[in-house]
């Protein structure tokens, strides 16, 4: 019998997993997916190896890289990227962690207040949350983007667009900045050397500039597993939770179960209310199936698999809310292309945003070359100069919307990949019923039916379409601002990528799966720790910062509500995921 | 249906998939003798033999539709990239190995459950297609029609895992002579591979639009709810060809040593693009500062 099992060990799991671990709880971590123990035998910078979504070790899949990926079923032109493995999807993040706009939570009273997607706001007020933001920030920790060329080409376009810098933590106004990022910024020769002999821990700290944040941060070379610049969760919280008695007064360090697929969640009735008891889950290996009780249980398996587990674990889904609201920032790319050089895609992948409340926000982007292929194919509008498909919106862009691909494409990137600068467009998205996950009517797999993702990207609300079509047209402005000779916007087509709210918490236990402290509604004992317990899209921002900074409430909620504990955020001091004492345990570990 | 409307139907499909001209037109990969219709006692015998037969054939073709495909994503200095009116100097898909790259994926890597793989091929086993255009080309003799006929029945129902190459081909080829009748005839194998670029353009947007014939044809072949899965399926497809071979194209997928996870040589993503001149590297001498001199934020 466990205290705590955890679901999953992505960007929200080991976040509960090393606070609780902190507290000296027993807890289990089982993460369907591999463990990158070793990146320099296990990975490469490569595109293809590391991204290829049906054999790369970037992929939604178990540790044995000859047996196939897990499908999932999409019922549209789209992309749901979803990976497996210790650290989840901050495997290939960049580190950004910027905070939700307050306007997403329910004590919002500035003159906008009505703009956000007020039907669906965060069950407590934005003052609550900013002891949980800065408690992550300190952990993993957050500072200010350094700059390269990518960056100051951005804030170039930003400057003509008569908007102020943001110099605060929160967002209060559109405005424009360095990312707020959970990148260790470049000291010693790092960033200022290309030479790889120079680049050696610790004579090179932090980011190196290497440019290949999608391909999993193992730099610098030498670094303890701790000390890599990028501070996805198996940099961050996985070393923590994995440590936790060296560094917390009571800690004891979490047992950590990779290629272990929960199947079930077990449930019982006691003193009348429905109760988590424990899980079951099969090794993919072996396919040999185990189940151990616990006292909680936390689900943190991502927005899509959530739901799955939930459907296939016949939990109650009394509103039928379970799987509903999907957010995605509904996603869409312009890109621009230079006489000059942009630095792209070296430095961190994107170091530079804008944020415009209550519309969304912009990010610059670096990619390298298939990426960058993959990004400006991945179209709702058919193929410039051939077919809309229905749409190819025209605006301060050049020409229609569409495909960038073939001798288009081929002669944008002769030019140079350096003369090219992206800007992601990022939606402030409403929680909507119907863009949802449910049971996919196809075939099973070994580890029972599968989730199907539903978006009804033709039909976001009017809210949604006229936020995208804003930010679009500020792209457009800021990239001719910045001087690029032309303007492509792709129209993607939806690229699930920040994902949020599938399993949400609200104000209603009408539309919410979760109440205010990521519990279950329907079943006690039950928690909720990713990003599909976010109320909604956060306005825009991406999501790991506040999913963290929730988990982290979260884990004070389960210390309280389950173990008679009291809560340590406010009056507590974090221990930075950098420590030294961490670095050490880790080499003893082996790790 | 007449019987003899039915042949016709039927010669139409097979020639719309590709696989009446790569079997048996000019330049076809299966020896018209094969086809001679045996005695009805001996039936039982030759059909195993021909299926083997045919196996290379569905696999040739599956690769040179693909072709069409990879240089529409990424043209090249090659035939292909030619007949779609779009020649180029410089390294292409051809060179950068994403045929290959679209056939081991889609072959050995996409986990298509087989029980709708299974479906969709015998979807097109059995698809009449009759639009009453009229196909030039090759003539067989109804006999040794129903002689190739029966032997890909035979080789889509039979138990062995069908690799995924062949209905995207089809599906591809079909929807060619959909958009050019006169694609089942010319160079290459494959229709697809025979049309312009404009044409392979249309080909997808009559796979990606909202009212697909292709997607109603092979829907017909199953019960709700996986009729609406399937349609689903399609469109996604439809965008996935599009954007996996444009990935591929500029990945290193054709020059990576996977046991020894190096290159073999540079990748031509990375010549066309300028990417790391050098190969890969540790690091870059990019950092320019902060923006404002500012290292630091709060509330």
């Amino acid at each position: 019998m466990r205290d705590v099992i955890i679901i999953g060990a992505g960007g929200g799991g080991p976040v509960v997993a090393k606070e609780l671990a902190a507290q000296g709880l027993d807890v289990l971590v089982l993460e369907a997916g591999p463990r990158h123990a070793k990146p320099r035998e296990q990975w490469t910078s490569f595109e293809n190896d590391a991204n290829n979504p049906l054999s790369g070790y970037f992929r939604l899949g178990p540790t044995d890289r000859s047996e196939p990926a897990w499908f999932r079923e999409w019922s549209q032109n789209s992309f749901v990227w979803q990976l497996s493995g210790v650290g989840g999807t901050t495997q290939h993040f960049y580190g950004n962690y910027p905070r939700a706009y307050p306007g997403v939570f329910n004590d919002y009273d500035k003159a906008d207040r009505n703009e956000y997607d007020v039907n669906h706001r965060f069950p407590f007020s934005y003052a609550e949350m900013v002891p949980y933001f800065e408690w992550v920030e300190a952990t993993a920790p957050v500072m200010t983007a350094a700059m390269g060329t990518k960056e100051a080409v951005f804030f170039r376009g930003c400057e003509t667009l008569g908007l102020p810098v943001q110099t605060t933590k929160t967002t209060l106004a559109p405005s424009y900045r360095p990312q707020e990022n959970a990148i260790l910024q470049p000291g010693g020769n790092a960033g200022r050397t290309s030479d790889r002999n120079l680049l050696n821990y610790p004579d090179a700290t932090g980011c190196t500039f290497c440019g290949y944040c999608f391909q999993g941060c193992m730099r610098p070379v030498g670094a303890p597993r701790n000390q890599f610049a990028k501070r996805s969760t198996d940099n961050s919280y996985v070393p923590m939770a994995l440590t936790a008695d060296v560094w917390a007064p009571a800690g004891r360090p979490v047992d950590l179960l990779t290629d272990a697929y929960v199947t079930r969640i077990h449930t019982e009735r006691r003193a009348g209310a429905l109760t988590a008891t424990g899980v079951t889950w099969r090794d993919n290996a072996s396919g040999e199936e185990r189940r151990e009780d616990a006292k909680v249980v936390v689900m943190a398996g991502g927005c899509t698999e959530n739901p799955r587990l939930w459907f296939n674990s016949g939990l109650p889904n009394p509103n039928d809310w379970v799987g509903r609201g999907y957010t995605d920032h509904f996603f869409d790319w312009v890109i621009g292309s230079f006489d000059e050089y942009t630095g792209n895609p070296k430095g961190v992948g994107s170091s530079a945003r804008l944020d415009f409340p209550p519309y969304g926000g912009l990010e610059n982007v670096g990619l390298p070359p298939a990426l960058n292929a993959f990004s400006t194919t991945l179209s709702d509008s058919g193929i410039r100069g051939q077919y809309g498909n229905g749409r190819g919106p025209t605006g301060p862009w050049d020409g229609p919307a569409g495909r960038v691909m073939g001798p288009e494409l081929k002669e944008l990137v002769a030019g140079g990949l350096d003369r090219l600068l992206s800007v992601l467009v990022i939606t402030d998205d409403d929680v909507e019923p119907d863009n949802r996950v449910v049971t996919s009517a196809l075939p099973a797999d070994e580890n029972g039916p599968i989730p199907k993702v539903t978006f009804q990207h033709r039909a976001r609300t009017a809210r949604t379409t006229r936020n995208r079509e804003f930010m679009a047209r500020k792209a457009a402005e800021l990239l001719r601002g910045a001087g690029a000779k032309k303007v492509f916007r792709i129209d993607w087509a939806p690229l699930i990528l920040h994902v949020q709210s599938s399993m949400r918490m609200g104000e209603s236990e009408r539309d919410s799966v979760l109440d205010s402290g990521a519990e279950a509604r329907a079943v006690r004992g039950l928690f909720i720790a990713d990003n599909s317990a976010l109320a909604n899209s956060l306005g825009g921002p991406n999501p790991t910062l506040t999913t963290q900074a929730l988990a982290t409430r979260t884990a004070e909620k389960i210390f309280e509500r389950y173990f008679g504990g009291d809560p340590w955020v406010r009056g507590g001091s974090p221990v930075v995921s950098t420590d030294p004492r961490i670095s050490a345990r880790l080499g003893e570990l082996g790790l | 249906m007449s019987n003899s409307t039915a042949a016709v139907g039927r010669r139409a499909f097979l020639a719309r998939l590709g696989l009446l001209g790569a079997a048996v037109g000019v330049g076809g990969l299966l020896p018209r003798s094969a086809l001679a219709p045996p005695a009805a006692a001996a039936q039982n015998d030759v059909l195993p033999g021909l299926v083997d037969l045919l196996r290379p054939v569905l696999a040739e073709l599956a690769r040179d539709t693909l072709n069409g495909l990879s240089v529409f994503a990424l043209p090249g200095p090659d035939p292909y990239s030619a007949a779609q009116g779009t020649p180029s100097d410089t390294p292409g898909a051809m060179e950068a190995g994403t045929t290959d790259f679209l056939i081991d994926a889609l072959d050995n890597f996409v986990p298509f459950p087989d029980q709708l793989a299974k479906p969709i091929g015998a979807a097109l086993a059995t698809g009449l297609a009759d639009t009453g255009i009229e196909l030039p080309g090759t003539e067989l003799l109804p006999a040794e029609l129903g002689t190739l006929d029966k032997a890909l029945r035979a080789l889509l129902e039979s138990d062995a895992t069908l690799p995924l190459s062949f209905p995207i081909a089809g599906m591809l080829n079909l929807l060619a002579t959909q958009v050019n009748p006169l694609a089942v005839n010319g160079a290459f194998l494959s229709p697809f591979a025979r049309l312009s670029y404009a044409e392979k353009a249309r080909a997808f947007q009559l796979l990606e639009g909202p009212d697909s014939d292709l997607v109603a044809l092979l829907d017909v072949r199953f019960p709700e709810p996986l009729k609406n899965s399937v349609s689903g399926l399609l469109k996604f497809v439809g965008g996935a060809l599009i954007e996996f071979a444009s990935f591929g194209s500029y990945t290193e997928y054709a020059v990576f040593d996977a046991r020894n996870k190096q290159l073999t040589a540079r990748p031509v993503g990375w010549e066309l693009t300028g990417y790391q001149p050098d190969g890969p590297v540790e690091g870059w001498d990019e950092f320019i500062g902060y923006y404002q001199g500012r290292t630091e934020v709060r509330d």
